[in-house]
Formats: C-alpha cells, sequence, structure tokens
C-alpha cells in the first residue's frame, strides 16, 4: 500500500502545515510526494522536502517516490536552484529532470546548500556575501552595515544544524518581488534540518525546570525570548536572538516550526500569528527569514 | 603594545578562504592563537586586536574571542580593539553586554570607545581620558565638573576593567602605539 503526501500547488511558508498534515507520522507504509500539480515551491518549501526525505532516509524507511512537477517552468527553476541534485539521494524521482543547470539566475541569492560541518557555514557566508551585498543595498534599500548583518544571521541559523541539530540541513535564499502581497520586494530564506528540534535538544537543561510545561512551544520560546541553549556555557544561545534583534530592526519576519510548535515574530506588514502549537509533527526544525525592502521614510 | 591582525590569525587557524570571522570553532582556534601569542609577552603591554582586515564578525565568533579573551585574561591585561566596523560592533556588543564585560575599542574612524555596559560616569571619563592622553584625578574632576567621589568611582571602574592605564597620579588611555 503506498501513501501519497500532497505537496500543495503553491508550497511556501503558509501552506508548510498543510504538507506536514499530509506527511504525517509514517510507519513505514511506501510513500508517494505527489508534486506533479505543484506551480510554486519557495526555499522553504523545497528545503522542507528534503528534510522529509532525509528524515525518511535517517529513520531507515523504504526510499519513497517523488513524482516531479509537469510544469516546465518549475521544473526549471528547482533544478536551478539544486533541488533535484540533493533530492536523488533521497528520493526516487518519477518525471522527467532535466539535467542540472549551468546557468545561475539573478534572483537566486543562495541555491540550495548542504549544512554538514562548520566549514560549510564559511561556504554559505563567503559565497553570498557578494551577492546579498547587491541585492540587499541595490534591490532592497538596506544600508551596508544590514549586508554584514545577513551574513551574520544567515551564519548563526546555519551553525544550529551543525551544533544542535544532530544530522545535517540545507540553506536557501532567494528574491522575489511581492507585488500583490506586500508590494515590495524581499528576500526569503530557509533554514532547516531533519535533526532532533528544539525540545529535544534543550531538554536536559530545561525539562527540570518546565516539568509538565514543557514541549515545543516552550522550547521555541527559551530559545528565542530568552537565549536558553543545552550548552551551560552563558555565552551560548546568542545566535537566535541576534537574528531577531536583526530581523526587527529592518522590518523583517522571523518564523521557526519544530516539532509542532510555530513561533513567528511578525512585522507590521505582516499578519501571520505569532505562536502556534498542536501543528502536525514534523522533523527537526525550519527557520524562514524575510526581509523587505525599506520603505522611504 | 602587541598588535594582531585577526585577518593573519585566521589564515593560520582555518583553512577557509573567507576572510570572515564566522562559527564557534573557527572563534576558538583564533583565541587559542591569540593566546598563544600572548603568553611571553609583557601583562602590561596593551594587546590591540586588529578586526580591520575581517570582514562579517558572528555573535559565536564574537563571544569566543572577544568575551572569552576578556573573561580569561580581562583581569590581568589590557585590550584595546582596533578597526572595529558597525558590523562588527553590534556583534561584539551583544556578547560584551551578556556578560557584563567592557573593553576599548577604536572604530575605522580612528574614533575610540568603550564597547560594553559601564556607567555613565566612567564612560565620560574614558572620553575625556582618550581627548587628554593622561590626566590625574584633579584634571578629571575640573573638566568633567564631577566631584571627587564621582570621579575617583569612575576612574576605578576604568582601571578594575583595564580599560586604561595608571602609573601614579596619572590616568592614561590605551593606545596603539
Amino acid at each position: 500500500m503506498t501513501r501519497v503526501i500532497e505537496i500543495p500547488t503553491h508550497f511556501d511558508e503558509r501552506s508548510f502545515d498543510q504538507f506536514a498534515r499530509s506527511y504525517g507520522e509514517p510507519t513505514g507504509e511506501k510513500l508517494l510526494f505527489d508534486a506533479h500539480s505543484t506551480q510554486f515551491a519557495s526555499p522553504y518549501g523545497l528545503v522542507g522536502l528534503l528534510v522529509a526525505g532525509q528524515a525518511l532516509s535517517e529513520g531507515d524507511h523504504d526510499r519513497p517516490l517523488l513524482t516531479v512537477p509537469t510544469d516546465r517552468d518549475v521544473i526549471s527553476y528547482w533544478t536551478r536552484l539544486g533541488f533535484f541534485q540533493f533530492a536523488a539521494e533521497f528520493f526516487e524521482l518519477h518525471g522527467k529532470v532535466p539535467k542540472k543547470s549551468s546557468s545561475r539566475i539573478s534572483d537566486v541569492l543562495l541555491e540550495i546548500t548542504p549544512i554538514r560541518e562548520v566549514n560549510d557555514v564559511h561556504e554559505v557566508v563567503g559565497a553570498v556575501q557578494e551577492r546579498a551585498a547587491t541585492i540587499l543595498s541595490h534591490e532592497l534599500g538596506l544600508e551596508s552595515t544590514a549586508t554584514m548583518g545577513f551574513a551574520m544571521a544567515l551564519s548563526e541559523a546555519c551553525q544550529n544544524i551543525v551544533e544542535h541539530s544532530g544530522t545535517s540541513g540545507w540553506v536557501s535564499a532567494q528574491t522575489y518581488n511581492w507585488r500583490k502581497r506586500l508590494g515590495r520586494k524581499v528576500v526569503v530564506i530557509a533554514v532547516a534540518d531533519a535533526g532532533v528540534g528544539f525540545q529535544k535538544s534543550l531538554e536536559a537543561t530545561q525539562l527540570g525546570r518546565f516539568g509538565d510545561r514543557w514541549g515545543d512551544k516552550t522550547a521555541l520560546e527559551s530559545a528565542l525570548f530568552h537565549g536558553v541553549s543545552r550548552f551551560r556555557d552563558p555565552g551560548r544561545g546568542q545566535g537566535l536572538q541576534g537574528i531577531r534583534r536583526y530581523l526587527s530592526r529592518w522590518s523583517g519576519k522571523l518564523g521557526v516550526r519544530s516539532g509542532t510548535a510555530r513561533l513567528v515574530i511578525v512585522p507590521d506588514w505582516d499578519d501571520d500569528t505569532p505562536l502556534v502549537d498542536g501543528l502536525p509533527p514534523f522533523p527537526g526544525s525550519e527557520i524562514s527569514m524575510i526581509i523587505p525592502e525599506q520603505q522611504a521614510e | 603594545m602587541k598588535r594582531i591582525d585577526l585577518s593573519e590569525v585566521l589564515k593560520e587557524a582555518s583553512s577557509t578562504t573567507y576572510n570572515n570571522l564566522v562559527t564557534r570553532a573557527t572563534g576558538q582556534a583564533i583565541r587559542g592563537h591569540i593566546e598563544n601569542e600572548l603568553a611571553d609577552g609583557n601583562r602590561d603591554q596593551v594587546a590591540v586586536i586588529d578586526f580591520g582586515a575581517v570582514g562579517c564578525l558572528d555573535f559565536s565568533c564574537a563571544d569566543e574571542i572577544v568575551a572569552k579573551l576578556l573573561l580569561n585574561h580581562g583581569e590581568a591585561r589590557y585590550f584595546l580593539l582596533l578597526g572595529v566596523s558597525p558590523a562588527q560592533r553590534e556583534a561584539i556588543e551583544a556578547v560584551l553586554e551578556r556578560h557584563h564585560l567592557a573593553v576599548a575599542a577604536q572604530d575605522r574612524s580612528g574614533s575610540m570607545q568603550v564597547l560594553g555596559p559601564i556607567p555613565e560616569v566612567a564612560r565620560k571619563a574614558f572620553g575625556f581620558l582618550v581627548k587628554a592622553g593622561s590626566a590625574d584625578e584633579s584634571e578629571v574632576i575640573e573638566h568633567l565638573d564631577m566631584n571627587l567621589d564621582t570621579a575617583r568611582a569612575a576612574l576605578n571602574e576604568l582601571c578594575d576593567r583595564h580599560l586604561v592605564q595608571f602609573s601614579s597620579p596619572r590616568y592614561q588611555a590605551l593606545t596603539t602605539i
């Protein structure tokens, strides 16, 4: 018996819970990830899909199937983002997949990049800096200090994978012109891993403090608002708080999903729910960062 | 003065080809190199840590390099950060705030300040000493219009945190010379 997991037609952080619900909690059945009718996927959606495949692979499940989108433009974009190159590791791909594109598209700030070790973080920060400087200052109107802050935020988010997830993860960034949704350009960054998640990572130091209240929601709050880390070193736990400060300063949006909870730092241009618990469970942690074009005072 | 160029240390301590101070592991390796370089030196000598030729500095690296150097050696040594960019300053100030530490720093325009939380009167006294080069207690009282107790508390704070040097009866700003 094969269970079908629907990939949303418009697959981003807003439709991610729909995907997570469909993903459910696999118990060994054959899985088919169906993306044939997908028309759009953000970096968040694509790294989330890789996380699903990675989690199944690391959990010794059968290799799942993935039917690729039928829309040529969508396939072409996923290819240019480097998705199929990594997806082939976890999924049996069904459908016509072009070879990796050699062309680089100008609005891709960072192709999907695996984060496995500390050197990968250096590579990501180094690679993104030059492109980020141009895009952030020229297209989004951010000051030059924001470019460095962007690299710092990216570094901290990727380091969390290496230091806390217990496995590897993925990062990707892309610019969009959100004409309808916001009337401005944005940079969207997604960082995700298939690891233990915030609750498990912080459990050893925090469970005793919270008792019955300990869960995904309290773990996210502890990390984002109180700088709590699994390490007892008081210098630890500053990364996510730094990301939060950086995004707040530039009217950005930060969303962190782990397990069954999602915590969002909501800017005034968005109407997302700040804290949601009881979501469909999903492996690891997924971080979304959105920086909008700055408006003149 | 002992000057340590972080871009050179980064080349030695890490295999990365980039010029960014990112990741905690990199910060630990760099701090190790700095500690080795300082091990044989005179403790009264100012250790100048030069950030001028490096790019991004993240919180983890700032914590390992700046905060842990001060935590481990700040009571015995004088540190002056040189060539700090506005973005690097943000990361450094965040980690100093977290540990309640302070350090003297010169930005890329040559302006010298204390980074990290210190009382406002101590910050004022530091600014005056930077401008004057050195001063005794009475000059600080006169120029900053402070009473004796306030001036003394401010100067003691700066001395205790190794933000200025004291050679009786004068207090002296840290310099890169």
